[in-house]
């Protein structure tokens, strides 16, 4: 809650207490209790942001959370979800005896014209961490009218926002690209000092000692492509024989659906002359600790993803990144200075070209991770993330003051945008006090899924399982596995994999 | 049993018996019966689908038998198939089993985190004759199946189960899949059926591609564009044992994984099916098939048009080589190299059937 102190402060400075709603998805609960990457940005955020603002949560239900209670002076009101109608019947219900400043809606356009319908006064935000906008997702006409009522439509990638307005073009002027953060306290190169004893323990917990390692990190599917990185392999095999390979994910030992996919996966790794280790389920809250072992990262997607949050990790712990020229992925790269951008994504030839390069040349790894570190520290800090949004309201705040009308974007006034600008100033002189942001952030944001943002419609995959028409940008995360970590050293053999009686199945007619 | 117990998948390595169940779902269902107003005498396990947490039970009822199920899908995906079971026997008077209402008027119970529900055990019923009479008995059995569901409507609260818009992506993924199989068989290539296969992938490979190119040009996204209601369902698992003989004429059973989609999917599965246990490709069957199938429910020359690409895809080598990935090192013997073989064999009388009825099909006016 916003202390009378700050309270005072801003009222004296001639600003008032603004009521703001957030408006998370229909997937999973805040606080992030069963993970979700929008779930923890939002978790991550607010408690900086209610110093100077009353906010209310409206998000789903869940069993092990009250339908409404209040945290830290922020009040959490919870209404069923899991299904986008029956949310947005839940919101409506809520809003009609409610009345808020602004309304800031995650990832969800489809509830924007609902919202405007109950709160005819509300400024409302929408911030896009998926392409919700394309044509599958909402119909043109919703879509046009959702963006009219907007002041703001806050990305986490460029390429979200040109996503938009290759359909929209009116939502440009819009735009905000606000990049996500990292916890730079959690993600800590191996050239530190506690870096390095991390870093030394888990490569001897998992007999590395002396290896290059190569770290994936994400999903497994075929979208990820974790293929393409492992079928790069046999080209480093001949030049690099100390090289080990890590995939970092959570549906290899999946207990109860073994996908096409990753029995693909795995039986080509099964067949490299070099270790492949592959965790299955890493505790969030461990997974920082396989960066550290690492010596350089890669993220090999092969889909336009809107920007994994893999990336800002691998700069915080210092490692090279190899990422792919997808979606936006290439937009926290500075090509040959954090990293390497392969232009043909499905070819594991150009990997295999920019991994060699990398691993013979320790120098160049090491003032590339350093390169990528001083990056994180300087852009992608979650300070830096809760002070853009926190001017973002402030946007709106204004707008309400010299009452611009709802859902104009160029009628502000050159005192307008000064009044602004100064506020954008004071914003970061105010970040000194924000400095418990982080230590707030350690306990959430590992909970996260590995690289933040699920593609979207990317259901199980096997053939016969019927499709679903719902939205599914986000990943429940699985219970961990039995097994924690299944080490296939010097392989071949690559034994226990869960074994499956696929032959006896598939056999049977 | 503890009320927040979840069930779980309970015979992964599928050594436990296809009939065991774990002793907390047997509670669970103990429990499931008492909100339904039957005397239930006896419990007999028919069917488990242990790798994914499914089960149907027949129960003795003072009220005459009854099939006790647990849907393994997700609820809210389960939701939309048993308001397509009511809507077809409510408002259509299909022969599919009625669904009895549990004592608070509602069609299941959930528990365990899964739906149950009970319907009327439909006796006598029994198979078809495997012959071209049987074929086409299932065929416009499913045809009517198919008419009658147009106009399904899901309950509130139920997911939108829908493969209309899908078939690129499905073909897609199989096109995909064709290189990971070679990727596997060259990564394997002591194993016995690892030459076969990459004698063949080329070849099977190209014929995906070329369906996937023939889907893009057809008439396929206009057809699509007429939506899910006007389609109607798609029973998506349709075989021999699905559809049966009862006194009154052919029901349809085993609903639960109906969605929207081109009628003709299930009409192709049934045909390459049936093709793959005769050993050959037949014109008269496929003929005789085809049209049992129109007599009640006509096909549109644009729709005809996507059976015979969805005809054309590598089905059955798909079909029968995508569990490699699993285990490759077991898998890849000198059974699958026989079969595949055998596969290929098949393919090669396939053609001429897709062929002749393209001839005969392109002077039919469109409906």
């Amino acid at each position: 809650m916003a202390s009378d102190r700050a309270v005072n402060r801003r009222m004296e400075r001639g600003e008032f207490f603004m009521k703001v709603l957030i408006i998370c998805t229909e997937k999973l609960p805040v606080p992030p209790i069963r993970g979700g990457a929008i779930q923890t940005y939002i978790a991550g955020s607010v408690q900086s942001l209610s110093k100077d603002h009353q906010i209310t949560i409206l998000g789903i239900t869940d069993p092990d959370l009250p339908e409404k209670e209040t945290i830290a002076g922020i009040e959490y009101v919870r209404v069923p979800g899991k299904l986008l109608e029956i949310y947005r019947e839940g919101i409506v219900h809520f809003l009609k005896d409610q009345t808020f400043d602004l309304i800031h809606i995650f990832n969800r356009p489809r509830l924007v014209i609902p919202v405007r319908e109950v709160a005819p006064n509300a400024r409302i935000v929408l911030s896009m961490h998926n392409d919700m906008f394309k044509l599958e997702k909402i119909e043109p006409e919703e879509a046009k009218k959702a963006i009219a009522q907007l002041d703001k439509i806050i990305t986490i990638s460029n390429y979200i926002g040109k996503a938009i307005t290759e359909l929209y073009p009116e939502a440009q002027s819009k735009l905000q690209t606000i990049y996500s953060g990292v916890d730079l306290e959690r993600f800590i190169p191996a050239y530190t000092e506690k870096g390095k004893r991390i870093r030394e323990s888990v490569r001897r917990e998992h007999n590395l000692e002396g290896k290059k390692v190569i770290l994936f990190a994400g999903r497994l599917s075929a979208n990820k492509g974790a293929d393409v990185l492992v079928r790069a392999i046999p080209e480093l095999e001949k030049n690099h024989s100390n090289i080990a390979l890590i995939i970092v994910g959570s549906k290899w030992f999946s207990q109860d659906d073994i996908t096409d996919y990753v029995a693909y996966v795995r039986a080509l790794a099964a067949r490299m002359s070099v270790p492949v280790i592959t965790t299955g389920f890493v505790a969030p809250e461990e997974i920082q600790n396989w960066f550290c072992a690492a010596d350089i990262f890669v993220c090999p997607s092969q889909w336009q993803e809107p920007l994994a949050r893999v990336h800002y990790e691998a700069m915080a712990a210092g490692l090279p990144i190899v990422t792919t020229a997808r979606g936006g992925n290439p937009e926290v790269i500075e090509g040959g200075k954090n990293g390497f951008v392969v232009e043909n994504p499905e070819d594991p030839h150009e990997f295999a070209l920019h991994l060699a390069k990398l691993l013979s040349n320790p120098n160049l790894r090491n003032e590339m991770g350093q390169y990528g570190r001083k990056l994180a520290e300087e852009k992608y800090t979650w300070n830096r993330v809760v002070s853009n949004i926190a001017s973002v309201w402030r946007e709106m705040e204004q707008k309400i003051k010299n009452k611009i009308a709802i859902g104009s974007t160029n009628d502000a006034t050159n005192e307008d945008l000064e009044a602004i600008a100064t506020e954008a100033e004071n914003e970061l002189e105010m970040n000194a006090e924000m400095a418990d942001v982080n230590s707030q952030l350690v306990i959430e944001s590992g909970k996260e899924v590995l690289d933040g943002i699920i593609e979207t419609n990317e259901t199980k995959e096997s053939g016969e399982m019927t499709e679903v028409l719902a939205d599914a940008e986000e990943e429940i995360i699985e219970t961990p596995p039995l097994k924690k970590i299944f080490i296939c050293y010097n392989n071949p053999p690559a034994k226990p994999w869960l074994k499956v009686n696929k032959k006896e199945k598939s056999r049977k007619r | 049993m503890s009320e927040e117990q979840i069930i779980i998948p309970w015979d992964l390595d599928g050594t436990l018996g296809d009939l065991f169940v774990p002793e907390y779902i047997v509670e669970m269902a103990n429990v499931v019966v008492t909100y339904y107003d039957l005397q239930v005498s006896h419990m007999e396990v028919i069917t488990t689908k242990a790798d994914k947490g499914g089960l149907i039970w027949k129960i003795e009822t003072d009220k005459g038998p009854m099939s006790l199920k647990i849907l393994h899908r997700r609820p809210t995906r389960s939701l939309f198939s048993l308001g397509a079971q009511e809507y077809l026997v409510v408002e259509k008077k299909a022969k599919v089993p009625p669904i009895i209402k549990t004592k608070m008027g509602e069609n299941f119970v959930e528990m365990g985190g899964k739906l149950w529900f009970i319907a009327e055990w439909i006796q006598p019923l029994e198979p078809v004759e495997k012959s071209l009479e049987g074929a086409k008995l299932l065929c416009s059995a499913i045809g009517e199946f198919h008419n009658l569901s147009k106009g399904y409507v899901p309950p509130s609260g139920a997911e939108m189960a829908s493969r209309l818009y899908r078939w690129p992506k499905t073909y897609k993924k199989i096109v995909k899949k064709m290189a990971w199989f070679r990727d596997i068989a060259k990564a394997y290539h002591e194993m016995p059926a690892s030459s076969t296969i990459l004698a063949v992938i080329d070849m099977f490979e190209s014929q995906a591609i070329k369906a996937l190119q023939m889907l893009e040009q057809s008439a396929y996204f206009q057809l699509a564009a007429r939506g899910n209601k006007e389609w109607g369902l798609v029973h998506q698992d349709y075989g021999w044992s699905n559809g049966q003989k009862g006194a009154d004429g052919m029901w349809i059973i085993d609903l639960d994984g109906v969605a929207y989609d081109l009628p003709i999917r299930d009409l192709r599965k049934l045909i390459t099916g049936t093709m793959d246990d005769l050993g050959t490709w037949d014109i008269t069957w496929v003929k005789g098939m085809i049209d049992a199938y129109q007599e009640t429910n006509p096909i549109e020359k644009e729709l005809m048009e996507i059976l015979l690409i969805d005809m054309s895809l590598p089905n059955l080598f798909y079909k029968n080589v995508k569990e490699l990935l699993f285990e490759p090192t077991v898998f890849m013997d000198g059974e699958l190299e026989t079969l595949v073989n055998r596969i290929v064999e098949m393919d090669k009388t396939k053609w001429p059937v897709i062929e002749q009825l393209t001839e005969e099909w392109k002077g039919v006016s469109s409906s």
